[in-house]
């Protein structure tokens, strides 16, 4: 990511002062104590940090699935954190693809039926046409009718990148991606996204554990305690 | 817009897809209350339809014109005669007597003698197989009848044995099978009996006085220009009254009505009790498909299209269930037709209605929505941060305006249902603010219980203890259990409780009140020798007798009956003749209410003592005018006082009582009860006033309280098993909320079982919990079954409450032992299971 690319007019997300707290019945826990970070377009941001840190807080606050306590965060400039829940929907539909370490596919659909569903969530009518080509660029595509459970963990997180990108997303969010998966199918995953990624040239936010993945991101975002250290 | 739908439809069927077996206990449960509201409408649908049909038949022709103790006026009968078919019909009431082998028994019968022409229309069916003009009639010196089969059984005759009627022998020809008139004719003293016209004249039973029909059942050649306004015309002055095909119909139909609204209450109540199953299904199901959801909502669903999905599911599942339960439904008049056609038609072919499809689908449609839209406004409440960690907010509080207006919607629709159903706004009324009030104390009731026991502390570590955790935690589906079970077994003690204060009502009055016998159609020239024999068969003050006409009320304060509003519950009283009697001296035992009795030398104008209900029924007041009809003459009478009637006491209860004025001249019988001074005495009176008298009959008012008895058994065996029903959804409900529970009841049992516990102990915890859970609903149903059968015996049967505990106790511990039995048959299985398993797989 070159210093030009970093300019304001390339902001893509800004975040100041996020506070997330989680409040049970015995205490509140600040997860987020104030972070402050832009995101700029087609970067590749690796976000690390020990277990609870708060790294999958941080990124599904971008993704509008966790509501923060207090703080700001703008999309394109435009502010996002007082949405609705239902304009959030709308903002996730039309902006985001989310992968997430458990997959999260739908047990009763296809792998196409899968890659297909944020078009139909969003009111539109399934892209088959599509849903095949990202299925072949997975390399899935003798796969497009099996259901999930009889797919291996590798490939059920080909299908959730595929569906990430279905809706060809500004910002691609990926939560522990390979978390779940044996080390050749790691390699096989994290390369796949980032040459996704390049293709649809989409904004990649990367939570790993893995300090080598992170490495093959533009810029790496450390983690603890709730706040950016690094 | 069909475009989107069916997008909608698409994605919720692929969501549904594996799925189908979480629907079963919501499918059964639609499927039960849709199957029995759909059943009893098209049942009673097809019964109207037949009668409409076959109700010439039924009739005997388009009228019927009826006169009592005097034959017709010649006028009348010539004009009858010249203008359509008619057959003449004589009915009476007389003692049939047979000789076996020395030892006579007798039985009182409805005589019915009918000329060639019987029956106009339809057919008498008789064994063995003959036409009913040739069966009867004089041939070879021997007369010849057909008896009713009951008869038969009752005194052990049969076919070409010798019986008297009157004076005359006769030989039984046949044995009736079916009278194409009959069924309209409910109350009935005794077994029907055929015989020719020309064989009554022999038989010495027609006498001036007798209480003897005379009909004629007609069928006008013009059905145009004739019709009942037209025949009133012509009989009008006489006391000729007239039933035609409309207001005798009305009448069946009124009690298919009725029997039909209670049966399809029932079904109601089974659907509304359906409603708490269809409630835990689909709150189970989102339960599951939580995560599901939050995938969706992670991927831009907004809450309004995870609601689309899920209710086009709910939708799809309800059509699935109501389609085989509106099948059966409309299917169960053909499984019934040959007991139909047996019973009440001689063809009975049955027809599919749309109006009960209709209602029942409507039914299940409402309740199926209204009870699922709570539950599915869960699917807000999850979050998509769930699918990283659980953050679901159970508070359910998105109710929101919007919502609030649908449910307010649906109920005013299932109300304006009901009031359709019943098609009686006052008696809708009653019921649905009585299954509002009895719906909302059962569920606060409910609650206070639940209240309580989440106060209440048992010492830590006990079973007690651990079993008032498990009921009372916030996501125990106890409640739910209560709720469903209570509606049902309240309403089985509320019949329990009506049944034995009634049976208890009618045992007093027959040992203390009732009279043992009742005498009919004494002859004036009799009475004084009977009363004298009673005297020394029974005792002074032992036999009541009077006198006894029939006439009709034509006019109240000149105002023609046909223009009055009544009371529903009087309107009988001015529908067709009625008896009088007349007495100058106050009878035995009467309590007047209003007014005094007359002088005992009275003969002014005429004056009539009226039952005090029926006055208040018909707005009337001493000093009122009451214009009567007897016998073709015209008398006015005027109220002087009112009395009570007590007409379980079951003794003479006459309405109206006139003065002796002169109207004692009139042709007219006497009726006459014997007070039970012990049976032998009782019979050996009777036996002797009807061997000495041929015209007398007899009623054993013993036997008459036990055929109502039975009637009375019938009727509540058959509202207790439609009851039942009730508790069988309840079971549905229970099964449920036992597979929505299942996985966390696996985890309990793992714990436990890690823990050390046996199977036997943890069963022994369960059998608790669920036997705990039945005695709540228990409590919750004693309370409302006290308070409700309370307020309806006091305030609206006006009977004393008799309790029967024994029958009480048994209900309560029904409850408890089916919920427990159930429960534990159900998750025997669960305990089996091997806890590391278990916890790798489940959790």
């Amino acid at each position: 990511m070159t210093s030009k690319m970093k300019n304001e007019k390339n902001k893509l997300i800004e975040l100041e002062n996020i506070h997330v707290d989680l409040k049970s019945s015995f205490e509140t826990i600040n997860v987020l104590k104030g972070i402050n970070l832009k995101i700029f377009k087609n970067e590749s941001v690796g976000i690390i940090g020990e277990s609870g840190a708060g790294k999958s807080t941080l990124i599904m606050c971008i993704a509008g699935l966790e509501l923060i306590s207090k703080g700001k965060i703008f999309f394109n400039n435009l502010p996002i954190h007082n949405l609705k829940e239902d304009d959030l929907a709308l903002y996730r539909s039309e902006n985001i693809g989310v992968i997430f370490q458990s997959f999260n596919l739908l047990p009763s659909m296809t792998a196409l039926e899968n890659v297909n569903l944020p078009i139909e969530i969003s009111g539109n009518f399934k892209n088959n046409e599509m849903a095949i080509e990202l299925l072949t660029a997975v390399g899935l595509k003798n796969r497009i009718f099996h259901y999930p459970h009889q797919l291996s963990g590798g490939e059920q997180q080909r299908v959730a990148i595929a569906r990430s990108l279905i809706s060809n997303p500004e910002i691609l969010i990926a939560d522990e991606p390979t978390g779940n998966l044996d080390k050749k199918n790691s390699e096989d995953v994290i390369k796949l996204l980032f040459q996704l990624k390049k293709d649809f040239g989409s904004t990649l936010i990367l939570v790993t554990h893995d300090t080598s993945v992170a490495k093959l991101c533009d810029r790496i975002i450390k983690i603890d305690n709730g706040l950016i250290v690094k | 817009m069909f475009k989107e739908t069916l997008k909608h439809l698409t994605l919720s069927l692929r969501e549904l897809r594996g799925s189908f077996n979480e629907f079963k206990i919501v499918a059964a449960s639609i499927f039960l209350g849709v199957f029995i509201i759909s059943a009893v409408g098209s049942i009673s649908g097809n019964l109207k339809s037949e009668i409409n049909n076959k109700r010439i038949e039924m009739l005997g022709g388009n009228f019927e014109l009826s006169t009592t103790y005097q034959e017709f006026p010649n006028n009348i009968k010539n004009w009858l005669e010249k203008n359509g078919r008619t057959t003449h019909i004589i009915e009476l009431r007389t003692m049939l007597s047979y000789n076996s082998q020395s030892l006579l028994k007798r039985r009182i019968v409805e005589l019915k003698a009918v000329d060639n022409n019987y029956p106009l229309v339809g057919k008498v069916l008789i064994s063995p197989y003959q036409k009913v003009k040739l069966s009867l009639g004089t041939k070879k010196n021997e007369k010849k009848i057909l008896i009713d089969k009951s008869l038969k059984d009752q005194l052990g005759i049969d076919i070409d044995d010798f019986v008297y009627l009157g004076k005359s022998k006769f030989k039984i020809n046949g044995i009736i099978e079916k009278e194409p008139d009959r069924i309209f004719s409910f109350a009935t003293f005794g077994p029907r009996v055929l015989l020719s016209a020309n064989d009554l004249k022999g038989t010495g039973l027609i006498k001036a006085g007798s209480l003897i029909k005379y009909k004629i059942k007609f069928i006008p050649n013009n059905e145009n220009t004739i019709n009942l306004a037209f025949l009133n015309d012509l009989v009008k002055g006489t006391n000729v009254s007239i039933r035609s095909i409309e207001n005798t119909t009305n009448n069946f139909n009124n009690f298919v009505d009725r029997t039909s609204i209670f049966i399809s209450l029932v079904g109601l109540i089974t659907l509304l009790i359906s409603g708490v199953g269809i409630s835990n299904g689909v709150k189970g199901y989102i339960i599951k498909k939580t995560k599901n959801i939050a995938i969706m909502k992670s991927l831009g669903a907004k809450n309004s299209k995870i609601l689309n999905i899920y209710l086009n599911q709910i939708l799809i599942i309800f059509l699935i269930s109501i389609i085989p339960a509106i099948m059966l439904g409309v299917s169960i008049p053909y499984f019934f037709s040959p007991i139909i056609s047996q019973e009440l038609f001689n063809t009975f072919e049955p027809s599919i209605f749309f109006q009960p499809i209709l209602v029942s689908f409507l039914y299940g449609l409402i309740t199926c929505i209204l009870f699922t839209i709570l539950p599915l406004l869960k699917t807000y409440t999850i979050k998509p941060i769930e699918l990283i960690r659980n953050s679901s907010d159970n508070s359910l509080n998105q109710t929101t305006n919007k919502i609030k207006v649908i449910i307010i919607i649906l109920v005013s629709i299932l109300c304006v249902l009901t009031m359709n159903l019943i098609n009686d706004k006052k008696l809708s009324f009653y019921i649905l603010i009585s299954m509002i009030v009895s719906f909302v104390l059962i569920y606060g009731l409910t609650n206070l219980k639940f209240y309580i026991l989440s106060k209440i502390r048992f010492k830590l570590g006990t079973t007690f203890e651990y079993v008032r955790k498990a009921i009372t935690k916030s996501n125990s589906f106890a409640r739910s259990i209560v709720i469903s079970f209570s509606i049902g077994l309240s309403l089985l003690i509320i019949l329990n409780i009506i049944e034995s204060s009634l049976d208890k009502r009618i045992t007093i009055a027959v040992n203390q009140q009732a009279p043992s016998h009742f005498l009919i159609d004494i002859q004036p020239q009799q009475i004084e020798k009977i009363k004298n024999t009673a005297l020394s068969f029974l005792g002074d003050n032992n036999f009541n007798s009077q006198p006894m006409l029939r006439g009709r009320i034509t006019d109240i304060n000149n105002k023609s009956v046909q223009d009055l509003i009544v009371d529903k519950e009087v309107e009988w009283v001015l529908k067709r003749d009625r008896a009088f009697s007349w007495s100058n001296e106050m009878p035995k035992n009467t309590k007047l209410i209003s007014g005094k009795w007359w002088p005992e030398n009275y003969n002014g104008p005429l004056l009539v003592s009226i039952g005090d209900k029926i006055a208040k029924g018909m707005n009337l007041k001493i000093g009122d005018k009451i214009r009567f009809n007897i016998l073709g003459r015209s008398f006015e009478a005027q109220i002087f006082n009112t009395r009570e009637i007590i007409w379980e006491n079951m003794d003479i209860n006459f309405i109206f009582i006139l003065s002796n004025s002169n109207i004692e001249n009139a042709p007219h019988s006497w009726i006459a009860t014997t007070k039970n001074v012990g049976q032998n005495l009782n019979n050996s009176f009777v036996e002797k006033i009807i061997s000495e008298f041929s015209n007398i009959s007899s009623i054993s008012i013993e036997e008459s309280y036990k055929s109502i008895k039975s009637v009375l058994k019938l009727l509540i065996i058959i509202i207790n098993s439609i009851a039942l029903i009730t508790l069988l959804s309840g079971i549905i409900v229970l099964a449920g909320i036992i597979d929505v529970g299942k996985k966390d009841k696996l985890y309990e049992v793992a714990i436990l079982k890690i823990l050390g516990a046996t199977p036997k102990k943890v069963a022994y915890l369960w059998f608790k919990e669920y036997f705990i859970i039945g005695l709540i609903s228990s409590v919750v149903s004693l309370i409302i079954g006290f308070l409700v059968s309370y307020v309806l015996l006091n305030y609206i049967f006006n009977i004393e409450i008799y309790y029967d505990f024994k029958m009480i106790f048994v209900l309560s511990l029904l409850v408890p032992t089916l919920i427990t039995i159930f429960s534990l048959l159900k998750m025997l299985v669960l305990l089996l299971s091997k806890p590391l398993i278990v916890l790798r797989e489940y959790f």
